[in-house]
């Protein structure tokens, strides 16, 4: 097993140098050119001087394969460059924020799984029960609502109205209740029902059959053989969904006003300050491979038969 | 390994998440335990901001936020309603004769918040660092024309201008660059455009608690030379959602709303009409205009322009787009600036007739069964560009599209972003745009400076005005007068011109908005559009 997860991690390195590779030729693609960018962020009057003066700094005049070269150098120590708005290291400026998008994110997994792996399993056992039709409502709701709606629902009900949790803001674990419902609801929608049609194909198999014929207890055949494998594709769902998380809680950041990540991407992308698009690109690249790889790791542990199947390659 | 230990794996692996992320959450509880404070100071103003404060440096911009540089940092005069500037840090002021030299006598006994005097020596260390930056300030224009600054005791200082420019008094007003740091602020190198090291003024506000992205504290000066606040602190929460800004003031975490477009005209009026709060409009901060550029065939002929200036109906657009929040406007600045008052321009009132009659003049006749005018077989087409992401500018362009309509005009109207306006507005690739002028305090001048100086857009767009050159000769000219009433006729003479031949009509005054719960006393607009207005607030207990 220690063999294969090397083998994982060293395939980050290809994938980080395609990153990088299109991280540099963004800037050549996009329409906006980076010194203007610098200029109009920084509030200071273009002309041609200035300008040609700018690109040289940026190393835009240089060979793409030079840049290229450089940027992979300078991202190997860290460096991602200077924010064009804030005039500070991206990199501290995204280390200061990443923490509460992970805060969030964790706690809107743990929601999700708390509630979903009992209710799709429960669904699957008792199919046709009001269990049953209780999650399928749920997942129908969960499925359909979009999240920033979602979002300002919640708020109203239970901070304006109820008056039980903060509208806005980070400290307190009651203001992790709101945001992290809103982005686990879709959540708990999709891996309820996942798990529904999992344990119910797992329920055809003949080794139900077999445990059942060995005399089991109907409690072991469901908790020890039918929930551990039925589990395993919610599990490699969850891990997708770890990276989109930990890149994609924009818009409930913004609802919420969670100090994160996301929301300082998006006024990124507003100010058009490229280099801290560039570190957002690079770092989701590199944090949905190693939640992908942190799913397959997982995956072994529940069920060893693949880290088997892995070995005999 | 056994079938037993594989459940005890999930049942490790969900424990491991849920330690980790109670982990996460007690470790910044621990750090801000205190960010839910409201409530517990009776005396501190809660309000919400969309972005963070930024960085406290005086002599930097985006991403710090005007208002609240103007909190900790103070100008040497500072403008007031209908444009009259009053002594601030410097008491009085001489200009000689030539224009050039000014001379400022300080106010003796102020101090910085850390308790190091206000002087002679620590304006022109601002000054000096500034002007090392000149590149970064040069759009402020009394900066280029700096040719020295000098300490003359310890409560005066000297400033020379290479040239006669009237504006730098008015320019001195502005929230950036021109306020001052105290000594113990300046990095080592004393360039404070690469960051400052504490912020440290003389205003009547001290920053107190800053977490980025988060919230800013501000505790009153108690020390202040001037009023002294009457609010002990002030809390300035950073949410950047204007819905859930909302929520949080209807929940009561917000004592205020305030600032220009931070709320929908929608919940702005449904938030006065519940009768729970109260509700503030500004005074006109800047007038929303029309642009358009003559360059273009049909826009060169000056009665297509005037044409379309009495093919809509202005008060109906303006009151049915912005529901009462913005006011019509008859001039293409705002009356209560400086030397705007008396401008004496024709004034147009909706008329389809004349509007019709002018197109027919000017050639572009209406075939018959046809619905657009055309001229030598050529369509009255015109396009309108506008901000996609304004949604005033967007009814306004829609609303017009469908007047113009009706005088056999056709409209064509583009949302664009707000980078691709600017940058279409100054390649002049446009056939009308919409605008609006900077407002106090860098108005009148900088409107005339942008419509005089190329790349801007502006001067580009009036190419067709026949007496293009003598106007753009004695836009160049106002700065530089040192007579007060020869000043006043060229203002108004140049304004008039410019907007009777139509190539900029003025749609409405543009306001601030304040909503703030009952128990907010003394609320004030700054006549400073980029001012702050929290000195005189107070809360009733």
């Amino acid at each position: 097993m220690g063999n294969y997860i090397l083998k994982r991690i060293m395939s980050i390195i290809p994938v980080f140098l395609l990153a990088a590779l299109f991280t540099t030729g963004m800037v050549h693609l996009s329409s906006v050119d980076p010194a203007e960018a610098y200029l109009t962020a920084a509030h200071i009057q273009q002309t041609d001087e200035i300008l040609a003066q700018k690109r040289h700094e940026f190393g835009l005049d240089q060979p793409f394969l030079v840049q290229y070269a450089n940027s992979i150098l300078k991202i190997c120590q860290l460096d991602f460059g200077i924010s064009y708005v804030s005039n500070k290291p991206v990199w501290d400026e995204v280390i200061y924020r990443i923490p509460a998008t992970i805060q969030l994110a964790l706690a809107s997994i743990l929601i999700a799984v708390l509630i979903s792996v009992p209710l799709g399993f429960l669904a699957g056992v008792k199919k046709g029960s009001a269990i049953d039709h209780f999650s399928r409502l749920l997942s129908f709701f969960g499925a359909s609502i979009p999240t920033f709606w979602l979002g300002y629902i919640l708020v109203f009900f239970f901070s304006v109205k109820l008056n039980l949790f903060p509208v806005e803001g980070i400290g307190t674990w009651q203001h992790l209740v709101l945001p992290s419902i809103t982005l686990a609801l879709p959540l708990i929608a999709m891996y309820t029902r996942l798990l529904r049609s999992s344990v119910l194909e797992n329920l055809q198999e003949p080794y139900v059959l077999f445990a059942r014929t060995r005399g089991l207890k109907e409690k072991t055949i469901m908790a020890k053989h039918v929930l551990r494998i039925a589990i395993s594709p919610m599990i490699t769902g969850l891990g997708m969904n770890l990276g989109k998380l930990l890149t994609g809680t924009i818009i409930v950041e913004s609802v919420f006003s969670w100090p994160g990540f996301g929301r300082y991407f998006i006024e990124a992308i507003f100010n058009r300050d490229i280099p801290v698009i560039q570190c957002y690109v690079l770092i989701a690249a590199i944090l949905f491979i190693l939640s992908n790889l942190l799913v397959d790791i997982i995956q072994m542990y529940i069920d060893p038969r693949i880290s088997r199947k892995e070995g005999q390659h | 390994m056994s079938k037993g230990n594989s459940i005890l794996n999930i049942k490790l692996f969900i424990l491991s998440i849920l330690i980790l992320s109670t982990l996460l959450v007690g470790c910044s509880n621990a750090n801000n335990g205190e960010s839910t404070s409201k409530g517990k100071h009776d005396d501190m103003l809660t309000i919400a901001w969309p972005r963070d404060v930024g960085e406290m440096n005086p002599h930097v911009y985006n991403p710090s936020q005007l208002f609240a540089q103007s909190m900790v940092y103070e100008p040497l005069v500072s403008y007031q309603d209908g444009g009259k500037i009053k002594p601030n840090l410097a008491t009085s002021w001489e200009i000689s004769e030539d224009g050039k030299v000014y001379t400022f006598h300080l106010r003796k006994g102020v101090k910085f918040s850390d308790g190091t005097d206000f002087n002679a020596e620590i304006v022109k260390k601002n000054f000096d660092t500034i002007l090392n930056n000149k590149e970064l300030h040069s759009w402020l224009g009394f900066i280029t024309k700096i040719a020295q600054t000098e300490v003359v005791d310890k409560n005066t200082f000297k400033l020379t201008l290479t040239e006669p420019y009237y504006p730098t008094i008015q320019e001195l007003a502005v929230v950036r660059p021109v306020r001052f740091l105290g000594k113990a602020g300046f990095p080592k190198d004393g360039d404070t455009s690469k960051g400052i090291v504490k912020p440290v003024g003389t205003g009547p506000w001290i920053l107190e608690k800053y977490k980025a992205d988060e919230y800013a504290i501000y505790k009153r000066n108690e020390n202040y030379w001037g009023e002294i606040p009457k609010v002990e602190k002030i809390k300035v929460k950073v949410i950047p959602d204007a819905e859930t800004r909302v929520l949080a003031f209807e929940k009561g975490d917000l004592d205020m709303i305030y600032g220009e477009g931070v709320v929908s005209l929608d919940t702005f009026k449904q938030l006065k009409s519940t009768g729970k709060y109260e509700t503030r409009v500004s005074e006109p901060i800047a007038t929303r205009q029309l642009v358009m550029n003559t360059k273009t065939e049909q826009l060169s002929d000056e009665r297509v322009r005037q044409a379309l200036h009495y093919g809509f109906n202005k008060e109906e657009l303006v009151k049915g787009v912005t529901s009462g929040l913005e006011e019509e406007a008859d001039h293409i600045l705002p009356t209560n600036l400086p030397y705007t008052k008396d401008i004496h321009v024709k004034l147009v009132k909706y008329n389809v007739e004349k509007a019709k009659a002018l197109l027919d003049k000017a050639g572009w006749k209406l075939p018959k069964g046809k619905t657009v005018r055309e001229k030598d077989g050529k369509l009255l087409e015109i396009d309108l560009m506008y901000d996609s992401a304004e949604s005033i500018q967007k009814s306004m362009a829609e609303t017009l599209q469908s007047e113009w309509a009706a005088i056999g005009v056709k409209l064509n109207i583009e949302g664009v972003e707000l980078p691709d306006q600017v940058q279409r507005f100054k390649d002049n690739k446009f056939d009308i745009n919409f605008y609006s002028n900077f407002g106090a305090p860098y108005d009148p001048h900088t409107f005339l400076n942008i419509v005089a100086s190329e790349g801007y857009g502006f001067n580009e767009a009036i190419s067709a005005y026949p007496n293009k050159d003598e106007l753009i000769k004695q836009m160049a000219k106002v700065p530089q007068t040192t007579d007060e009433k020869e000043r006043q006729q060229l203002y108004s003479s140049i304004l008039k011109s410019i907007q009777d031949q139509g190539a900029i009509i003025p749609i409405s005054y543009m306001k601030k908005t304040a909503i703030y719960q009952k128990n907010v006393k003394d609320f004030k607009f700054p006549a400073n559009r980029d001012e702050n207005p929290f000195t005189g607030i107070s809360i009733k207990q």
